[in-house]
């Protein structure tokens, strides 16, 4: 039953990011400078958003496990956090693309692409750290509260590396505040299938992370016998 | 006996304990006197140049030195189950974690005190023309980095390979704490005053000294007790 | 539509699907793993019953 309303998740999104394309390349007006890379920013975008979500899922999973000590909320924990950094890399893989045409450059201190490295780095160290502790509670509490650090560290990075550029002469950046409104809900419309494809990832990791930490106490216990 | 009267105990028996073998602290110091050398022979930067980074070699020099005081906080109370008698005595987790702040902070200040001279002379800089605001300054970010860092020094006692997660775990985390001590520490050792633009870091890294020590008290005794 | 810079679009899409593929990959990779450990243990369950 719920292997069937994952497969049904998946198919929906499928569908809807096949509509999305073919709206995206034959429909939508084109921006006057950027040629048809600007398209990207559909997914460039949703992708960021998808992250964070799954990194607040994972600051809440977190705080449930320590006030609750219910070992199903580390699992969701690790979950989110990382399909999140899946997403996360999407954003900066694509940002950089993007950013090597436009620019024509790989990498620029760009206020947004910086802060998603810096929380990049910050994610990927959750994943480090879980992986040096191989006691189930201990590696849940440890990484529970890590998790809060670097969501609370999250909006301080934004605030500051923005602040930061701002001192410093940057490239143009495009599309400030005026975006066609066309172009608004498609960057909507294609959110949700990430979003969707999302928590089906989420589903099955947070499966895997359940069972591996059964079989490992399976395993104890047939090996002390 | 109520919160500041323990960790007094705590800072007052770490700074002895650290005083009468000054190994953490001489190698600290070593270290960051090394590196401040290291980069003048790398760079040979001119007074144009020094005047740019200033800021940002002396934060890279004293968060990589703090790096080894901060890492032995809690891992010398592993020695001879220390850390399990003072986690089982009445002193509140907070208040262990408070005072060992405490103390890394003050060593961390003397390191930092004696780095500047240094700097002040192999680059051939001088850096006393605002030097209240640049010792509030370095007081914040210290306590920033101290902060975070014990916090993690508390987090991964137990693990094996302690040493590298220390650093690959704190510095993203102290990123616009050291933005901001960075700016900061750049424009007053060049002598601007503390007014303006500056403002607006000096208040972030206010606002992060306070979030991060209000979540770390909060969260340490999680991570002591379980 | 435009067509200017469109291999690029191609190349950025691309990249965009293969990171979330690495990802799905990774996961079925586990999920393998997982299938096999079970095995083993059942292997092991069977075997000491046996004794």
């Amino acid at each position: 039953m719920r292997q069937k309303i994952l497969y049904g998740l998946c198919l929906a999104a499928v569908l809807l990011l096949g509509r999305n394309l073919a709206v995206m390349l034959l429909e939508l007006p084109d921006e006057a400078a950027q040629g048809a890379i600007y398209r990207i920013i559909f997914f460039h975008v949703p992708a960021a958003w998808t992250a964070f979500v799954g990194f607040f899922a994972a600051l809440v999973a977190s705080v449930i496990y320590l006030a609750g000590k219910n070992l199903r909320y580390d699992a969701l924990a690790v979950a989110v956090t990382e399909v999140g950094l899946a997403f996360a890399t999407v954003n900066l893989v694509t940002g950089m693309i993007w950013g090597r045409i436009i620019w024509g450059i790989w990498w620029t201190w760009d206020p947004r692409l910086t802060s998603m490295l810096v929380c990049w780095l910050l994610y990927a160290g959750y994943l480090m750290l879980r992986r040096a502790v191989e006691e189930p509670t201990q590696r849940a509490k440890v990484a529970a509260v890590f998790s809060i650090f670097a969501f609370a560290d999250v909006p301080i990075v934004w605030f500051s590396i923005k602040w930061w550029r701002t001192q410093h002469p940057q490239p143009v950046v495009w599309g400030g505040g005026s975006m066609d409104p066309a172009m608004w809900r498609m960057l909507f419309l294609n959110w949700v299938p990430l979003l969707l494809l999302f928590g089906v990832l989420a589903a099955l990791r947070m499966r895997q992370e359940q069972a591996q930490r059964e079989m490992d106490a399976l395993r104890r216990q047939a090996h002390a016998l | 006996m109520n919160f500041l009267r323990q960790s007094w105990i705590v800072a007052a028996k770490d700074l002895r304990a650290e005083l009468r073998t000054k190994e953490a602290l001489n190698a600290s110091l070593s270290f960051a006197l090394v590196i401040l050398l290291l980069f003048s022979f790398a760079f040979d930067p001119t007074a144009e140049q020094t005047r740019e980074i200033s800021g940002g070699l002396l934060w890279i020099v004293f968060a990589f030195a703090g790096a080894l005081i901060l890492n032995r906080s809690f891992a010398r109370e592993l020695v001879n189950d220390c850390l399990d008698a003072l986690v089982a005595s009445p002193l509140s987790g907070a208040a262990l974690f408070f005072g060992k702040c405490l103390a890394n902070v003050v060593l961390l200040l003397a390191i930092e005190l004696v780095c500047l001279p240094v700097f002040g002379v192999f680059y051939n800089v001088r850096w006393t023309r605002q030097f209240w605001p640049l010792l509030l300054v370095l007081a914040l970010g210290t306590w920033a980095l101290t902060v975070v860092g014990t916090m993690f020094s508390a987090l991964t006692v137990n693990l094996r390979l302690r040493e590298l997660m220390l650093p690959t775990l704190v510095y993203p985390l102290l990123i616009p704490a050291l933005i901001a001590a960075i700016q900061l520490t750049t424009a007053l050792v060049g002598g601007q005053p503390l007014a303006g633009d500056l403002l607006n870091w000096l208040k972030m890294l206010i606002g992060f000294d306070i979030i991060f020590t209000a979540l770390a008290l909060a969260l340490v005794d999680t991570v002591l007790v379980g | 539509m435009d067509s200017r810079n469109f291999t690029f679009l191609v190349y950025g899409l691309v990249a965009a699907w293969l990171i979330l593929f690495a990802y799905v990959a990774a996961v079925a990779a586990r999920e393998r793993k997982i299938s096999r450990e079970i095995e083993n243990l059942k292997q092991i369950l069977k075997d000491q019953k046996g004794n």
